[in-house]
């Protein structure tokens, strides 16, 4: 059904419903409905249909969300994995690097090291004492 | 012309529709109640994984914060030798092996015959480099994967290893620390339950539940990383010159019974496990005993200072030997000193004058000395594998025990024992348990290691006056070698013959030691030195005192420690 045949569908009820009211005996208010009345009862319908309508398209609307809710979420997942899977990784080479360090920190390393640069354990060491230190000023 | 059919054929097909729709209702309503769970569980295998999600093993530290162990994930690689082809579908095994086989330091041919083996998915190196990780990632061969794997790395080598102990293939702590603290560092596993994509990619709407791992506790050692390396580096150098069969040294913070240093010889590389030696895993230290010789004199000494029998000036009438329990025990070499002091007993190392302190003494008391300076027992140091040696319950001694024992025969102790008791001497007459690990932190903070002590051996003044005899023991007497230049010294040699099977001594062959703390007066570290059989023989405490001296002048220069001598 096409929106205006939608709209022209109340209105063919609303003769059929005159006609039957006029087969009836009425009091004479009654047997000619005032166009207030009318134009009450036109209003009822369209309203009604513009609710369905609203429904169908809200509902329509609510499911469109979800789904673009839950695929975002999804993807959000998704790229949240890829994310964690970058924060380990960066997390690995950090360590690496940490163990790498403390390698080249080791003083048995560091002694090698210095030997093969020519250098020698010195003799003797110098210590100043600060109490001496003091008495000289 | 209407076709009819026969009532008959009418309810045989009724009968069968009828049968057919019961049995398939039946076989509905079998997989709706009793089959639910199979079905349940087939359609739950196929989206969800159930993961065991490790926990990460705790750090290792020194003191001074630098890393001694710790855990990292690295790459093995893996592969599918049905996967290696090339875009025509042709086999490439070949290529891939040799493209390989330069990077792995492998043979290309040995590469290809496991690649042809037959299986389907195979390792071909666990745990690689990061450095060869990346190199073999980058040349995109096809067949060939990555998995992750975690592995314990030690970046000080085999500094450290006996006190570390290591970390076998099961992912079990062995030896050390890391066996004797094996379940704090291992944590506990958690576990993930998710929904997972065709591509194994967790679901973010799916099921989810998570018990999250908690990772093991990071322990900081009371280990110095710069004692124990020049601890290692010296024994190392000694046992190679005096060509001995192995060594201990212990260094301990007499004030409260901290290891700073602890070094085994033979040692081993924690990252190279399985090509060790068995008495490489030995930590000597602890685990190892020996007849301590004349170190143990000062012992003796303090247990009759301390009851009261003798003191420093006590003189005696050294002839050179002497008798008890109808045996008679010589000097070194027989030597004759004649009128001698305690002193002069302890500078000179006299066995008799040691016989003589002991018989002043008694073998009740010496025995009651002997167990609270802790020997016959384990100190309880925080590692795995100590061994408590052996002080023979009173009963059992022979009246010569009495005179073997005061200079170091017919006992045995450990290094850490001697250093333990020499602690008690250089603190002011205290014996504390040594321990290793400082502190442990976990989730709830830093939880820190309290001193324990154990009791009370000797009294302040007899520490006092002994750590006076043991300062001229060096300074004029028999340790000199030992002596430091600006620093007091207090120590004491040992020489002591190696029993044999067959209940006498091994014939030339001895153990070499030397225990002392520096500086004498408010001492910051005893070092005890161990050598066994070293190739100077009766002259072996020279090289024993040598790598003392090396280790303290190290450490003292280190620690920035005052001179308190001229």
């Amino acid at each position: 059904m096409t929106f205006a045949q939608a709209v022209r569908a109340p209105q063919a009820r609303r003769v059929q419903h005159r006609l039957h009211r006029q087969a009836v005996p009425h009091h004479r208010g009654a047997s000619r409905p005032s166009a207030a009345a009318r134009a009450r009862g036109a209003s009822w319908e369209i309203r009604s249909f513009l609710v369905a309508s609203g429904v169908i398209v809200s509902c329509f609307l609510l499911v469109l969300l979800y789904l673009a809710q839950a695929t975002a979420v999804s993807a959000a997942g998704y790229e949240a994995q890829r994310l964690a899977a970058q924060r380990d990784e960066l997390r690995r080479q950090n360590s690496l690097l940490m163990i790498e360090s403390a390698r080249l920190d080791s003083p048995a390393r560091v002694e090698t090291e210095a030997q093969r640069l020519g250098l020698v354990r010195a003799a003797t060491i110098g210590v100043v004492v600060p109490e001496a230190v003091a008495a000289t000023r | 012309m209407t076709a009819t059919i026969s009532h008959t054929r009418l309810r045989v097909l009724f009968a069968f529709f009828a049968v057919a729709s019961l049995l398939l209702s039946g076989r509905l309503a079998y997989w709706q109640t009793v089959g639910r769970a199979e079905l349940l569980s087939r359609a739950t295998d196929q989206v969800h994984s159930d993961l065991v999600v490790a926990a990460q093993r705790g750090v290792i530290r020194d003191r001074t914060g630098a890393i001694l162990a710790t855990t990292v994930e690295l790459r093995s690689l893996y592969a599918i030798p049905g996967l290696m082809t090339d875009k025509g579908g042709n086999n490439i095994r070949s290529t891939v092996a040799a493209a390989l086989a330069p990077i792995l330091s492998e043979k290309a041919e040995v590469l290809r015959a496991a690649f042809d083996s037959g299986a389907e998915w195979l390792f071909v190196r666990r745990r690689l480099p990061e450095e060869t990780a990346t190199k073999i990632a980058a040349l995109h061969l096809p067949g060939l994967g990555f998995e992750m794997e975690p592995k314990r790395l030690y970046p000080n080598g085999a500094v450290g290893a006996q006190v570390l102990g290591f970390v076998n293939d099961d992912g079990l702590g062995q030896y050390g620390v890391e066996g004797r603290y094996a379940t704090e560092l291992s944590g506990t596993p958690g576990r993930l339950v998710v929904a997972r994509d065709p591509a194994n990619r967790e679901l973010a709407l799916g099921l989810r539940t998570a018990v999250p791992a908690k990772n093991g506790d990071d322990l900081s050692l009371t280990i110095d990383l710069a004692v124990q390396n020049a601890a290692e580096r010296e024994l190392a150098a000694v046992v190679e010159r005096e060509k001995a069969t192995g060594g201990a040294i212990v260094v301990l913070d007499p004030k409260d019974g901290a290891v700073l240093a602890m070094a085994s010889s033979p040692t081993y590389d924690p990252a190279r496990v399985g090509s060790a030696d068995a008495e490489a895993l030995r930590n000597r230290a602890i685990s190892w005993t020996y007849e301590p010789g004349s170190t143990m004199k000062a012992i003796t000494v303090a247990a009759a200072l301390d009851k009261g029998v003798i003191t420093p000036t006590t003189s005696y009438q050294d002839v050179g030997y002497a008798v008890i329990g109808g045996r008679k025990l010589c000097n070194a070499l027989c030597k004759v000193y004649g009128p001698t002091t305690i002193t002069q007993i302890l500078a000179r190392s006299q066995n008799a004058g040691a016989v003589f302190v002991a018989s002043k003494l008694g073998a009740s008391d010496l025995n009651s000395y002997l167990q609270a300076f802790g020997f016959g027992q384990r100190t309880g140091v925080d590692l795995s594998a100590e061994t408590g040696g052996i002080v023979r319950p009173l009963a059992e001694w022979y009246p010569v025990d009495l005179g073997t024992i005061s200079f170091g025969q017919g006992l045995s102790v450990t290094p850490l024992q001697l250093a333990s008791a020499y602690a008690a001497i250089a603190n002011g007459g205290t014996l504390y348990r040594p321990y290793v690990v400082a502190s442990r932190r976990d989730a709830d903070g830093e939880h820190r290691t309290a001193p324990v002590a154990v009791r009370r051996v000797i009294s302040e003044e007899t520490s006092r006056t002994l750590v006076t005899m043991l300062t001229a023991t060096v300074d004029i007497g028999i340790a000199n070698a030992a002596s430091l230049k600006g620093y007091s010294v207090a120590g004491k040699t040992g020489t002591a013959q190696i029993p044999s099977d067959d209940g006498s001594y091994v014939d030339d062959a001895y153990i070499s030691s030397f225990a002392g703390f520096v500086p004498a007066i408010d001492p910051k570290m005893v070092v005890v030195v161990v050598l066994e059989r070293p190739e100077s023989k009766l002259l072996g405490t020279v090289p024993a005192m040598n790598t003392f001296k090396a280790i303290a002048t190290d450490a003292l220069r280190y620690a920035r420690v005052q001179p308190d001598r001229p």
